[in-house]
């Protein structure tokens, strides 16, 4: 035999040997444990939010699994979406086809969470969505394994018009980003501005990765309004809110929940950011006797990125879940239905009941303002109690 | 010539290394840690590490050019082995499917790039016009949904034609700003077109042909394979029809006029080649194939939106051609199987693995730009190349 074919078999048997010792590596379970999912934007541009609710949900897991009363020890499988439908859909597929997974929490993003709600409903993973709010996702069919713990955004848009209206704004310029976010944005806004008796001057559609805005917004300086309402993702409303202020438009800004992050104040710095508007379902965390509790378990976990927005609407999603496969078993059907009957529960963000189609109907909206650096709250703020005033 | 390559160079050479192939294949797809991850992945770095110092990929190479038949039905059953051993795995069958459908893409990409030398920027955007004409082909009308597949293709290269006269008449920087632009204007048309679902995007019905439903599992006995079998099959056979198509048009005189235009026009004009009639053919034969994998993909995907077919996704395709070595359609299959897998596979590492990945496309540039496996030069005598 030569050389060459001697060498060649060892090689070979190194090859496999190494190969095949992976299989057994595997570490070796502790107790029964299941697991549940979580998918979300974790890289791009809106991973500030998908990161929050990440660690959020493993929070809850967490807090769950560290509790001697509970039955079943459960583990995170945690899959990014990208923000992006047809990877959406591959992650979707992937945790929906694995039997072991009981339940998830999903997607931020709206186009996203179209796209995947039929693969649930087909492999039958009961999921709540957490942060996607386009109406479709929950009204545009019927079926029994999704549900959303956020509001939709026709409420949304409900309160923040009738609130601009009752701060005495009339006159409206609008700029919304072409995604299905902004564009539903829009349409619900101007239907109800227009029904409560304000004036649209102006629409304008800017595509969702759009730099510059000095078209639109010299068109709307030109028109003068008093509110410049900006339907989109914060990325692009720190954009839009600059360059205003680089052009000379002196108009009040009103952003929607796409808007409501830290990363918003922190892209335009404090002086910027002052007096901008802002609406997200749910009640605020500071307002709730869990809030602070929330909080405090969150830094002590010791969390690389910050919670942001939708972190207690992951939290309290996977917190029913787990409840609910406490309640019923591993079973995805019993499951669904377990968390279909949620009524007026108490929860992290107020109560919570889903109606017949897994909406959570309890669509209670806040107001945000941004004063020295930070949202606060409508009602908390020096602009509320009339101290400083918003521009008019 | 010693006793060990004299074995190999016979059928043993492909079959071997085709079962290896798939041994591994098998077993890192349904790798689910990090360390059978990484070890399989290290211990495939590892192998093929001591497969060129031995010179094993010699004898492999010949061992393919002789018996180049047998090497394809190698790779087929292949497929067709991990189709049957994932067959009730929805994921990994869906995986499979991708990997097929961005490969047809990316061998229309390499028609143009490879051979032609023609630049296209927006391969996404022709994938993505073929999947729209499948949606809407599909949900809008009583044609044969099958037939959606060739249409989708053809609205592709019907499409291509618009770009036609611009590409043509620039060259090298100001053609990719052409096609750049071209994607980017698709991706705005879909946002604010109604009619095609805008931003929200449309679902697109599943394929039915002669009554057989593409959306339902296959019953076999008491087990349910699951409905991805199906697509996977029917893509694999669009897949084998891309990949002859192209090998065949690379080894005719298409393919040498083909050369001669991407070598040097000036020279090819010379002899009479009759340079804008090639690049058109490779033009509009490209899209085809991105749109006939468009419309598949889609149909498979059961869900299509702009943001699918962006400028990112056109530059995804092209660093597949990149990494797999341009104008070489093996290299192709291997760096899509590279670009749609491990990514997947690095989950595990969450939001790093971009940067990881991107770390890897900046070292495959620096240290080997001709890619993972090159083209060959053109083997006048002799055995085929």
């Amino acid at each position: 035999m030569n050389r060459l074919f001697r060498k060649s078999l060892y090689a070979c048997c190194l090859a496999l040997l190494i190969g095949l010792s992976g299989a057994w590596l595997q570490p070796a379970e502790a107790r029964t444990s299941f697991k549940v999912g979580y998918i979300g934007p974790l890289t791009g541009g809106n991973s500030s939010i998908g990161l929050g609710a990440r660690n959020a949900a493993e929070l809850a897991i967490m807090e769950h699994n560290i509790n001697p009363e509970a039955k079943y020890y459960f583990e995170l499988v945690s899959l990014d979406d990208e923000c992006k439908p047809n990877i959406g859909v591959q992650a979707a597929t992937k945790m929906a086809a694995d039997k072991n997974i009981l339940g998830a929490v999903t997607h931020y993003c709206s186009a996203v969470a179209l796209g995947t709600v039929d693969v649930y409903h087909r492999f039958g993973l009961p999921v709540i969505v957490y942060g996607a709010v386009h109406p479709d996702i929950t009204y545009a069919h019927n079926y029994p394994e999704v549900l959303r713990i956020i509001g939709t955004l026709i409420n949304q848009n409900q309160v923040s018009s009738k609130f601009m209206l009752s701060q005495g704004y009339k006159r409206f310029a609008v700029i919304s980003d072409t995604t299905d976010y902004g564009k539903s944005h829009k349409e619900f806004f101007t239907k109800y501005i227009s029904e409560g008796g304000g004036e649209i001057l102006a629409e304008f559609g800017v595509t969702a990765d759009q730099q510059d805005f000095t078209v639109e917004l010299t068109k709307i300086k030109s028109l003068n309004p008093e509110v410049v309402y900006f339907a989109g993702l914060y990325p692009q409303g720190v954009r839009v809110r600059a360059q205003m202020e680089k052009l000379g438009v002196n108009a009040q800004f009103q952003g929607v929940s796409g808007v409501k992050s830290d990363a918003f104040i922190t892209g335009l710095g404090p002086e910027l950011a002052e007096g901008c508007l802002s609406f997200l379902e749910g009640s605020p965390l500071e307002k709730l006797p869990k809030g602070e509790e929330f909080m405090r378990a969150y830094t002590a976990r010791g969390f690389k990125n910050a919670p942001d927005t939708m972190a207690p609407f992951a939290y309290v999603a996977m917190t029913q879940i787990l409840e609910a496969v406490e309640k019923v078993g591993p079973d995805r059907k019993k499951i669904a239905r377990n968390l279909r009957a949620i009524q007026g529960e108490d929860t992290l963000i107020g109560k919570v009941s889903y109606d017949d189609h897994g909406q959570n109907s309890e669509p209670y909206v806040s107001k945000y303002v941004v004063q020295d650096g930070k949202w606060l709250v409508w009602e908390d703020s020096d602009y509320a109690s009339g101290k400083r005033s918003l521009k008019k | 010539m010693s006793r060990a390559a004299a074995i190999f160079s016979g059928p043993l050479g492909c079959i071997l290394p085709a079962f290896l192939l798939l041994a591994w294949s098998g077993f890192f797809l349904t790798a689910e840690d990090q360390t059978s991850i990484l070890l399989s992945l290290l211990s495939l770095a590892g192998f093929l590490l001591a497969a060129v110092r031995l010179g094993w990929v010699n004898i492999l190479r010949e061992a393919i050019a002789v018996q180049e038949r047998l090497w394809d039905a190698c790779l087929i059953t292949i497929m067709l082995a991990l189709m049957i051993l994932f067959r009730e795995d929805h994921y990994n069958l869906f995986l499979l499917g991708t990997i097929m459908a961005y490969a047809t893409a990316v061998l229309g990409l390499n028609v143009q790039l490879g051979y032609a030398g023609v630049l296209n920027f927006s391969c996404a955007s022709f994938f993505g016009v073929g999947g729209y004409t499948a949606a809407l082909l599909l949900s809008g009308t009583d044609l044969p949904p099958l037939l959606a597949l060739p249409l989708g293709g053809a609205v592709a290269a019907l499409t291509g034609c618009v770009l036609l006269l611009p590409v043509l008449r620039t060259s090298g920087h100001y053609a990719a700003l052409v096609t750049m632009a071209f994607a980017l204007l698709f991706r705005v048309f879909l946002d604010v077109s109604e009619w095609f679902g805008g931003p929200q995007g449309i679902p697109v019905a599943p394929l039915t042909i002669a009554g057989l439903d593409f959306s339902q599992g296959i019953l076999w006995g008491d087990a349910e394979f699951s409905f991805y079998l199906k697509y996977d099959l029917l893509l694999l056979l669009v897949l084998c029809l891309a990949y002859s198509i192209t090998r065949r048009l690379e080894r005719s005189w298409i393919g040498l006029a083909l050369d001669a235009v991407r070598s040097d026009e000036v020279a090819s004009a010379c002899f009479g080649i009759h340079i804008r009639r090639w690049k058109i053919t490779a033009f509009t034969l490209g899209n085809f194939l991105s749109g006939l994998a468009g419309a598949l993909y889609a149909m498979m995907l059961a869900y299509i939106s702009p943001a699918n077919f962006t400028f990112a996704d056109s530059l995804l395709f092209l660093s597949i051609l990149l990494l797999g070595g341009i104008g070489n359609i093996q290299g192709v299959l291997v760096a899509t199987v590279l670009v749609v897998i491990v990514p997947e596979k690095f989950q595990v590492i969450q939001e790093y693995r971009y940067l990881i990945y991107s770390a890897l496309v900046l070292l495959m540039i620096v240290f080997r730009p001709v890619g993972l496996l090159p083209r060959k030069p053109r083997a006048y005598t002799g055995s085929p190349a």
